[in-house]
């Protein structure tokens, strides 16, 4: 497992530095540069001259590559052109809210699909099921955006039971903060229900086949018993990690979810950082997003890993 | 000289793909989701094919004195903001989708296959270096990089084609190359590499027919979430312009008459929905027929 781990983090370090190329190629090769975004399309050559001097980037791209890398290891991401605050401070206010977000949303994903997908693998092939995999399937068909504008529709517009976007701080309102997450976190949730349903039914399949549940079955015992306590604890196994996949998804889709919403967090900072073209915000936004997906994918493989020897004393990845 | 390698490596195989083609189209037949998909893909094509016949009034005429009219007989979807007919939009915005579905992800096939089939079929260096990469344009949510792409290259319908392909090649790579891993040890390639083969030969002709099982089932599954990755994108402001009548573009410009005119967004949605499940389910049911190992991905 140690070999494993190591292994594993090993690569994200490798996947990561190609992160900061391909974050730092692209960004420079947009239209216009930053000079040129900070003194607007009037400035004099000379002006312009001097300010990229100053700023150094003049210099070959490889030399910034690494006083950028360098600057980033300590926690530098520059300065946003369009808020002129550091991009760090930024992203450290917003980051909080969108993960939040992320969370409560997988939450609501598994509030759903676990039960649906034992009562699924209990009925199986019958109407329940057919029902419930249709439901799911409808989930992940739809795009998360469309989602959370039929919530607003339904929930805000037509009964006016909630906000139709914005967000509240925790510390301010604890009832509205929940009141505004409701709609977000619920479309997302719905749109991640059909993996983890599918997941848990499948897993839960195989275990109910087993011998010793069979068993517990001849000797009398209650099947919800049986279904809940012996063969749940073993079926829940290969759901975690399915969990933890579905919580970088949800995390990779703040972006859509935040902007539909109104949410402030690193969706919307990343959209306005694109909108605005704000160099130093984008770079630090997509490493940042680009470093909690990956941090998210490696604890499911990590957990897949613990929970199937096979992976790790095979070595293989 | 006809050998007996060689019966093996060219004859025996046409009548054995032959055979497998008419189970495959057996079990095609036999499989509800795989058919279901198929019907709703086909229909799409048909539709987007026929469009300017279908859709009953011009996509791109404004009335203002007809805006935001519910659906009635004149209007089945009744108008947008603009006084335009949102059926005829939404007939029209097939296009777009399965352009951009299909293109991309041929795209992605075309690139993702020559590098997955490189990486399996030569392993080594040129593996790790290859899959290294495809591993750091994974490490972004599909979206993002998308989106950031976008940036660089311009909202243009064409630029998403170029970066949804983008974006989608590592998946269809990945597949690729642990398809080649599998079969780079089987007999019929020793028999090829016995005959004296080149590499190139042995990829194209014997590995990669060997290959498309898993690929195609990849592939249907990636158009849906790059017709899904379409419609964020546009919705996002970053794809399709105006007036383009992109099913995402639409949801866009209709989530501001949410209030007074919700069949701006509910059938462009449907649209996307419907499009989505048959893809869905198109490739769901191929992967129970062909049975390849596949990756999930996001969309």
């Amino acid at each position: 497992m140690y070999a494993y781990v190591v292994r594993r983090t090993g690569f994200l370090v490798v996947t990561l530095f190609f992160v900061t190329v391909i974050a730092f190629v692209v960004t420079n090769i947009l239209p216009g540069n930053v000079a040129l975004l900070i003194l607007g399309p009037n400035a004099s050559p000379a002006s312009m001259h001097a300010l990229q001097t100053q700023l150094g980037l003049n210099r070959p791209l490889p030399v910034q590559y690494l006083d950028w890398v360098d600057h980033l290891l300590h926690g530098d991401m520059g300065t946003s052109l369009r808020f002129d605050e550091p991009v760090a401070t930024l992203i450290a206010q917003k980051l909080p809210r969108s993960l939040l977000l992320a969370v409560s949303a997988t939450l609501v994903a598994v509030c759903l699909s676990v039960p649906l997908g034992i009562y699924s693998a209990v009925k199986q092939n019958q109407a329940p099921d057919v029902a419930a995999s249709l439901f799911a399937f409808v989930g992940i068909s739809v795009p998360i955006f469309l989602w959370g504008l039929l919530g607003i529709l339904v929930f805000s517009v037509w009964l006016g039971w909630l906000p139709t976007g914005g967000y509240v701080p925790p510390s301010k309102d604890p009832v509205g903060t929940l009141t505004h997450l409701v709609l977000p976190a619920g479309a997302m949730g719905f749109a991640l229900t059909a993996y983890i349903m599918r997941m848990t039914r499948s897993s839960m399949l195989e275990v109910l086949g087993t011998e010793y549940v069979k068993l517990a079955r001849a000797k009398g015992m209650p099947r919800r018993v049986v279904v809940l306590r012996h063969a749940l604890r073993n079926a829940i196994i290969p759901v975690v990690t399915v969990i933890a996949f579905q919580f970088s998804y949800a995390f990779g889709g703040v972006v859509v979810l935040e902007s539909v919403f109104h949410w402030p967090g690193i969706g919307q900072l990343t959209l306005i950082a694109v909108q605005s073209r704000d160099i130093p915000l984008i770079q630090g936004c997509i490493i940042v997003v680009a470093l909690i997906y990956m941090l998210s994918n490696l604890a499911a493989d990590l957990l897949y890993a613990y929970f199937d020897p096979r992976i790790r004393y095979g070595g293989a990845a | 000289m006809a050998t007996a390698a060689e019966t093996v490596g060219r004859y025996l195989p046409l009548t054995a793909r032959r055979e497998r083609f008419s189970r495959f189209a057996d079990q095609f037949r036999a499989n509800t989701k795989a058919k279901i998909g198929f019907a709703i893909v086909l229909a799409l094509v048909v539709v987007a094919v026929l469009a300017p016949v279908i859709a009953p009034y011009s996509i791109s005429k404004t009335d203002i004195s007809h805006r935001t009219e519910a659906p009635s007989v004149q209007h089945l979807f009744g108008t947008d903001s603009l006084g335009r007919d949102v059926f005829s939009r939404v007939v029209m915005g097939s296009r777009i989708s399965l352009y951009v579905g299909f293109g991309a992800i041929s795209g992605a096939l075309l690139v993702g296959t020559v590098i997955g089939l490189l990486a399996g079929y030569l392993g080594g260096m040129t593996d790790e270096l290859l899959m290294r990469l495809m591993d750091a344009a994974m490490a972004f949510p599909p979206v993002l990089l998308a989106l950031t792409l976008m940036v660089v290259l311009g909202p243009e319908l064409n630029n998403v084609v170029l970066a949804l392909a983008f974006v989608y090649t590592p998946y269809i790579a990945r597949v690729a190359r642990s398809a080649a891993l599998a079969e780079r040890n089987e007999s019929y390639v020793e028999a090829a590499v016995a005959r004296g083969e080149s590499n190139r030969r042995i990829v194209l002709a014997e590995v990669l027919p060997n290959c498309a099982a898993p690929l195609l089932v990849q592939g249907s599954l990636n158009v849906s979430f790059a017709i899904l990755s379409e419609a964020s994108l546009s919705f996002l402001g970053l794809g399709a312009q105006p007036p383009t009548p992109s099913w995402g573009l639409m949801i866009n410009t209709g989530a501001g008459f949410m209030e007074t005119a919700p069949w701006m967004i509910i059938f462009p949605g449907l649209a996307i929905g419907l499009t989505v499940i048959g893809f869905n389910m198109l490739g769901d049911g191929l992967r129970d027929v062909l049975d390849p190992k596949v990756d999930t991905v996001e969309a």
